[in-house]
């Protein structure tokens, strides 16, 4: 066993370095810069609670909050009722159906980047075409990206947009596993299929349905390089988000210890949501 | 089904599909306008003109940031597929102490948002002085937790018998690995290939922290500080810049795209 | 008026006939057994009768209403599949419930039937389980209780029974077939199985290739058979078939084949002298098997005689092959005495017992 158990030692001495390196260190680290105050260039200094009870009035934090549960109220139910409207579409033998699938999956490939800079073209007030194609219906150009209602909504369509197609993938793989006899015998039963939709295919989608609204919130938590790109945090802010701001104090403002608060707060915030959400749903399943 | 509704779903999926395919097309159509014929609905433009990809060229350097991203994107991917293998045939098929601690420690890094490792992760650049240096961009990334276990997991199915007559023969752990282990397990290997790859080409938030200097930004970065620094000038050639980055990887995807759906989408579950 | 009628019902898939002008009745509260190997077309027509396949020609009825257009969820039957089909997610309360509620059910009549089908079936301890907690045959029984909440105008089975191991087949059968008589609900029963088939039906339909091959009670088919299909597929273990001719001279007949030669009586003598292509069946249990060589003087085969090759000993009954010139065949017998591998025996055929049929296939 000593030979077998050297080798296995060597070959995963590497990966034990990196993850203390990369892993536990910065874990850990981020938990004590919390306590700190560093500018990088002067030594770091003990802070207290300096930086905890900042962010705990810092508006501007808050505000990336809010700002988030209002991107996520459009961002969720949007998702999950496109993502099931087209995998329920695809669900069927059809003629082209590799070929829908792959122009749904299409911008998830892309890069959140070029997504961001192509729907500021889009959503762009006077030459985009968003506008041009309303403005072929009679309607006036909808200031999409300035107005400071319409932009985090306008942020959560074009996201929505972005990561469908890995939704509808997931829906569609959930949707093979409801066996064609139960769907049968509900008809016999006497199902519309509306009926069929609610009571059986629904409920036999719960796993999907879980892991959609988990992906897609840990995500809305992460928004940085739309808002980067697109509207810079406004306008007045509304599309200010957490990672933005976390991104604003490392880089601009030299803020390493805060930025790292602003991190843990992150973390936390996005698992407590997620543990009520699972919460939420499970019980709504158990009707 | 009966011929109408048939005939309203094909239309409807129809719809659907041009709403995600369209705006490429108009990207495309518009990168290839003269400005004043930006925004109009027609996807031929009048006077086609490369004036736009001419004027994005000479402002940024964006074929070093090409080769850039290649550079580190390819050095990563080569990275996790030979280190991650080992990692993963050694957690697989090897018994040594600590080894299922380091399976436990694998999951736990996948439970943890980037957003809390990001500044520590920066400040140690700093410290480390990797600032503006391939080696902030690639290093952090040489080791991914969910490659680790996929292959993990693909390497728990292989039989012993294959590793026991390999170990008669006198072969060693890297050789049976290699040999034996790798050209069974291509279709895992792949897999880990597309996201990995994927994953590195488009990361944006990474290299804006750790790297200032123009010649070394990766290409969606530079596509970045591009459109927005004022760079661009007008959306046309903003969009001009974000093509360099698209048409390699929709290319790539239009023959691969089962790969990429498969890949992209069964890591994103187990993540 | 029949409960079910079916006439010159039909169903192709693209240029594949699958059920091919399919014309019964089922009367009220008969359990009527289609059965059939696989590509039959005893599902399809099963399917049709639900409403899950569409009919290509002709029509159904049931209680004189032509239900051939009708969605499965207006036609009043409840179907048992062969995979139970219950719902994963919901208790097995909810599963029997489930169509009463679709149904806007008053909830008191719904308690009320959950609690007479789950009784009968034995299912008051499981109500709040769901299908995975359930071993196969609680299961089965969960699938017919949704089907019997429902007390639709009739039952389907779809091969209920293949998924359970053979003991509890066999004590499913019975109940079954008790259930069905004390609901009197008319029911259409698929199996491949012909011991459910024989065991099970008021009538059996025999079929291949989408066509009714003979309809009739169990002991019709068993006893007169109208084709080889029938002959060889009803009736455990099967039929023996040997391949020869009917000889008919100066009023005599016998069936001749090599090393065989059974003398036919009057009645089974056709009309004139011929030589005819016959096949000649006879069941293993309408065989005697005389250890040593026959006499001669009994009514079958002179001078037949057979060599054994293999006794399959099974307690109170016994199968013995053995070869007659160039024809394996198989007796089942009773008793204690049997012969060895190897003996040499007399072989007796009951002459009112044998079955001859022409080259189409047909009885003759």
């Amino acid at each position: 066993m000593r030979a077998e158990e050297r080798s296995g030692w060597l070959l995963t001495a590497p990966y034990a370095a990196f993850l203390l390196a990369f892993a536990a260190y910065p874990v850990c680290f981020a938990l004590a810069l919390v306590f700190m105050h560093w500018d990088l260039v002067r030594a770091p200094a003990f802070a207290g609670f300096d930086n905890v009870s900042r962010l705990a009035t810092d508006t501007r934090f808050w505000r990336a909050v809010a700002n988030t549960f209002v991107f996520l109220g459009i961002h969720l139910p949007l998702q999950i009722a496109t993502a099931l409207t087209l995998a329920l579409a695809l669900n069927r033998p059809l003629v082209f159906r590799a070929f829908w699938r792959a122009a749904f999956f299409l911008p998830v490939v892309i890069s959140g980047a070029v997504v961001a800079i192509l729907w500021n073209a889009l959503y762009a007030t006077d030459v985009g075409l968003i506008n041009s194609l309303l403005a072929r219906v009679g309607v006036s150009p909808v200031p999409w990206l300035t107005d400071p209602s319409l932009a985090m909504p306008a942020i959560a369509v074009m996201v929505t947009w972005k990561n469908v197609g890995f939704y509808v993938v997931i829906y569609l793989a959930g949707l093979q596993y409801i066996p064609r006899s139960c769907q049968e015998a509900i008809e016999l039963d006497g199902a519309t299929t509306w009926q069929r939709f609610r009571h059986l295919t629904l409920p036999l989608l719960l796993p999907q349905t879980i892991l959609v609204v988990t992906l897609s919130t840990i995500n809305g938590f992460q928004l940085f390089i739309e808002p980067y790109v697109m509207t810079g945090g406004g306008p007045l802010r509304r599309t200010f988000s957490v990672v933005l701001y976390m991104y604003t104090n490392a880089f601009s403002y030299q803020k390493m210890g805060y930025a790292a608060t602003i991190g843990v707060a992150l973390a936390l915030i996005i698992g407590m949501v997620v543990a009520i959400q699972r919460r939420v749903i499970g019980k709504a399943e158990a009707q | 089904m009966r011929l109408l509704a048939r005939a309203a779903l094909y239309a409807g999926l129809t719809f659907a599909a041009v709403t995600f395919i369209y705006p490429f097309l108009w990207m495309v159509s518009s990168t290839l306008k003269p400005p004043f014929e930006f925004g109009t609905l027609a996807l031929v433009p009048d006077r086609i003109t490369l004036e736009n990809y001419r004027i994005m060229w000479s402002r940024a350097p964006f074929g070093r940031a090409l080769a850039n991203s290649v550079l580190v994107a390819g050095t990563i991917t080569a990275a996790v597929l030979v280190l991650g293998s080992m990692t993963a045939y050694a957690m697989a098929r090897l018994t040594f102490p600590g080894r299922r601690a380091l399976n436990a420690a694998t999951m736990a890094v996948l439970l943890v948002p980037g957003q809390l490792t990001l500044i520590p992760l920066y400040t140690l650049i700093v410290q480390l002085g990797w600032i503006d240096t391939y080696a902030a961009l690639i290093v952090p990334y040489l080791f991914n937790a969910t490659a680790i276990l996929m292959l993990r997991q693909f390497f728990l199915q292989i039989p012993q018998s294959l590793i026991d007559s390999a170990r008669m023969d006198g072969m060693g752990e890297l050789r049976i690995l290699f040999t034996i282990f790798w050209p069974l397990a291509r279709p895992p290997l792949a897999i880990v290939a597309i996201f990995t790859f994927m994953g590195s080409w488009n990361e944006v938030l990474w290299p804006l922290l750790v790297v200032r200097d123009q010649q070394t930004m990766t290409l969606p970065q530079l596509l970045t500080v591009f459109a927005l620094g004022g760079g661009a000038g007008t959306l046309g050639v903003s969009l001009a810049a974000a093509m360099v980055l698209v048409v390699p990887v929709v290319v790539a995807y239009m023959f691969l795209q089962r790969y990429f759906i498969e890949s992209m989408a069964g890591a994103g579950v187990k993540g | 008026m029949p409960s079910v009628s079916f006439e010159h019902v039909g169903k192709r898939f693209g240029d594949v006939g699958v059920v091919e002008d399919f014309s019964l009745d089922v009367a009220d509260g008969e359990l009527l057994v289609l059965v059939g190997g696989s590509g039959s077309g005893k599902s399809t027509i099963l399917r049709m009768v639900a409403g899950l396949e569409s009919v290509t020609t002709g029509s159904i009825r049931i209680e004189d209403r032509d239900i051939t257009q009708l969605p499965p969820r207006e036609r009043d039957v409840a179907m048992v599949f062969q995979d139970y089909a219950l719902y994963p997610h919901l208790t097995v309360r909810d599963n029997l419930s489930l169509g009463l509620r679709l149904r806007k059910v008053p909830r008191t009549e719904i308690d009320r039937r959950v609690r007479w089908a789950g009784g009968m079936l034995g299912l008051d301890a499981l109500l709040d389980r769901k299908p995975k907690q359930l071993s196969g045959g609680q299961r089965q029984r969960v699938a017919m209780g949704r089907a019997m909440v429902r007390e639709p105008l009739v039952f389907l089975f779809d091969e209920p029974l293949s998924n359970l191991d053979a003991g509890l087949r066999a004590q499913m059968r019975i109940e079954i077939g008790a259930l069905q008589r004390r609901l009197k609900t008319t029911t259409i029963y698929v199996t491949h199985d012909q011991v459910e088939a024989m065991t099970l039906g008021d009538r059996i339909v025999v079929l291949a290739d989408g066509r009714i091959q003979q309809v009739g009670r169990p002991i019709e088919l068993y006893r007169s058979p109208l084709n080889r299909f029938v002959a060889g597929f009803i009736g455990t273990p099967p039929m023996n078939f040997i391949d020869g001719s009917l000889e008919s001279e100066n009023g005599r007949a016998a069936f001749v084949a090599e090393g065989v030669r059974v003398e036919l009586p009057v009645e089974r003598m056709p009309a004139t002298a011929c030589s005819e292509p016959r096949t000649l069946g006879i069941r293993p249990e309408d065989l005697r098997i005389a250890a040593g060589p026959g006499s001669g003087t009994d009514a079958l085969d002179a001078g037949s005689r057979g060599r054994v090759v293999l006794v399959e000993r099974l307690g109170g009954t016994s199968h013995i092959h053995f070869d007659v010139g160039p024809h394996r065949l198989m007796a089942s017998v009773s008793g204690e005495s049997l012969p060895e591998v190897g003996d040499v025996i007399g072989v007796q055929v009951l002459p009112a017992r044998v079955h001859l049929f022409g080259a189409d296939g047909r009885a003759a």
